[in-house]
């Protein structure tokens, strides 16, 4: 930044505007440095979408090849009750993890922002988690914890509490795969605690002479002025629920009883196990509908709550 | 209204939740590292930190051979041999994409960045089925060079850091752009001479996540890696699990541990980096 300030901004707009031939070959340019990203796209985005939407209405088979084209997958998604479930628990497991792991960003955030000593320390200690929780190793770690005896389980029993046998218990598994994405909610913590510095602290301390209380405050400035970020949050964490996999494929295989077969981990199952991949490119579209028809409601609900301010800048 | 009192009352309520919340976050961690050198007779019935009988048995077994043909050590040697190629073609092409829609006004660059904003939310499990019938076909699958994983990286593929980038780069001043065509740079030069050093910070955070998210991929190896011998530290993790579960829980600790030190160290080492890469693609999305 200091090589910016060098450079004196009153002049160098003038000298743009005299070099209007450099400009038309800069915009032409421009093509010929997103060229690799539009090759990638069209071979590794654009065409495998586009096939995997066509071999939907297919019977492929990895081995077979392709016998017969129709709406049978889809006609078969909407009536076995299989995977009309896998639907139902990721739904359910999108809708306990992503406002758990909101909510719990949020709180330490909020908490955080206050002059608080070792700040650096605590955010570490909290972040360290959303880094390393994707690993197996992590995966590996929670089943270890939520064995029925396990730690978690043995640290309950201090209290008196006998705690249920998470991992075979269908009520509980769902959660033990949902507790591993909350326990990560650091990510998520650090971009509200970005968010809530760039707070004007004129507005706090008006309302503080106003006599408004603490949760008021939080209540009527904090959320409504950080409410992009809370939609930013809540679109990534919402796509990446519903794409969940590891959990479940390593922690519980989909058991018990099926209670934590989100969709992804039988979409993988269909695929790669029994290879009908026409089968399992029909429920991947249904789950990219699902995800897209959410984006779209949080994208048009925007108006009604996200505050963007005066910059039009920061909006797309 | 606020009487001293109270202030001290809501700090120190502040202090303990962090404290107390902080602890339950880390103390299954921490409990990961101490049960390492627990015997399996004690793992599952000593809740504390520290082993009554110490013993290094865990750690001794977890570099045993795995079926006589891959074994910790090159697991992880493994996973490095995709995961740097990675990062480097990354931060590579994700700059040059994140430079030709920062700075450049070509016909149709508005719709081309709305398809690339769309494919953030693209799931990776639409694409698999066409993906690996196509990494098939190039015989891309279980390549020694693991090409289903890394070239794709060479084009961009991860949009995330295309965006990251781009924000980033609309925080650097055009007129520097400008500045450097005076002195006679051309637009290659321009980005290398110029903006790649301001850059510098957003790609070494590019750099960061991409080693931390590709080290800890699983769905990726899993797919395009069959061989034994160039299975990579997440999939040797998985087998470790299987092939002992119940009995040797203090070797299946030890072998996680061990295979997320590099990614340990990295955090250690850069974790300023982390935070503010993660704030900044954040918070002006």
């Amino acid at each position: 930044m200091a090589v910016a300030a060098k450079i004196n901004p009153k002049t160098a707009p003038a000298t743009s505007k005299k070099n209007k031939r450099g400009k038309l070959e800069r915009g032409y340019m421009g093509w010929f440095f997103i060229l690799p990203w539009i090759i990638g796209f069209l071979i590794f985005k654009l065409y495998p979408m586009l096939s995997s939407l066509v071999y939907s209405f297919s019977d492929y088979h990895l081995f077979k090849g392709i016998s017969e084209w129709g709406l049978m997958n889809y006609q078969k998604i909407f009536s076995d009750p299989d995977i009309l479930r896998a639907f139902g628990v990721t739904l359910k497991y999108a809708f306990i993890t992503v406002p758990l792991k909101l909510c719990a960003a949020l709180f330490i955030a909020y908490i955080l922002n206050f002059k608080i000593k070792f700040v650096n320390a605590f955010r570490t200690a909290y972040y360290i988690p959303s880094i390393l929780g994707g690993s197996i190793a992590i995966a590996v770690l929670w089943k270890s914890l939520f064995r029925d005896d396990g730690l978690i389980n043995s640290i309950l029993a201090v209290f008196g509490i006998a705690g249920p046998n998470w991992l075979s218990d269908p009520n509980w598994a769902l959660f033990v795969i949902s507790l591993l994405r909350v326990w990560q909610f650091g990510s998520a913590m650090v971009i509200f605690l970005a968010a809530l510095k760039s707070v004007p602290t004129d507005l706090y301390e008006a309302a503080t002479i106003d006599g408004a209380s603490k949760w008021k405050q939080f209540i009527s400035i904090t959320v409504p002025m950080i409410t992009p970020v809370i939609f930013y949050n809540l679109i990534t964490q919402l796509v990446q629920a519903f794409q969940e996999f590891n959990g479940p494929y390593v922690i519980t295989q989909g058991g018990p009883l099926n209670s934590t077969t989100l969709i992804s981990l039988l979409i993988y199952n269909r695929a790669f196990k029994t290879y009908e991949m026409g089968m399992s490119s029909a429920m991947a579209w249904v789950l990219f509908i699902i995800v897209m028809i959410l984006s779209l409601v949080a994208f048009l609900s925007q108006k009604y709550w996200v505050y963007y301010g005066d910059e039009d800048g920061r909006k797309k | 209204m606020v009487t001293g009192k109270s202030k001290a009352f809501t700090t120190f309520l502040r202090y303990a939740v962090l404290i107390i919340v902080g602890l339950i976050m880390i103390y299954p961690l921490l409990w990961m590292v101490s049960a390492t050198f627990k015997s399996n007779a004690e793992i599952f019935t000593n809740i504390g930190l520290i082993p009554y009988e110490p013993t290094l048995n865990g750690y001794q077994n977890a570099f045993n051979d795995y079926g006589g043909q891959i074994n910790l050590l090159q697991a992880m040697l493994n996973t490095f041999k995709y995961v740097l190629p990675k990062v480097v073609f990354t931060v590579g092409s994700a700059t040059l994409a994140a430079y030709g829609f920062g700075r450049f006004h070509f016909k149709g660059r508005d719709l081309l960045f709305a398809v690339l904003m769309s494919t953030l939310f693209l799931p990776q499990v639409v694409l698999n089925v066409p993906q690996y019938a196509l990494f098939t076909k190039l015989g891309w699958v279980d390549s020694p060079f693991y090409l289903a994983l890394i070239v794709p990286t060479l084009f961009a593929v991860d949009t995330y850091f295309v965006f990251m980038l781009i924000q980033f780069l609309r925080n650097v001043p055009k007129e520097l752009d400008e500045a450097a065509k005076i002195d006679g740079c051309n637009e290659w030069g321009v980005l290398t001479r110029v903006l790649a050093p301001m850059l510098q910070p957003a790609m070494v955070s590019c750099a960061l996540f991409q080693f931390m998210w590709s080290s800890n991929d699983f769905m990726g190896p899993l797919l395009y890696v069959k061989s034994p011998a160039l299975y990579p530290a997440t999939i040797f993790v998985k087998l470790s699990m299987d092939a002992d579960v119940g009995f040797d829980w203090n070797r299946i600790l030890a072998v996680s541990l061990i295979s997320i030190i590099p990614s340990l160290l990295v955090f250690f080492a850069a974790q300023n980096q982390f935070v503010d890469g993660i704030s900044a693609g954040g918070v002006k999305g």
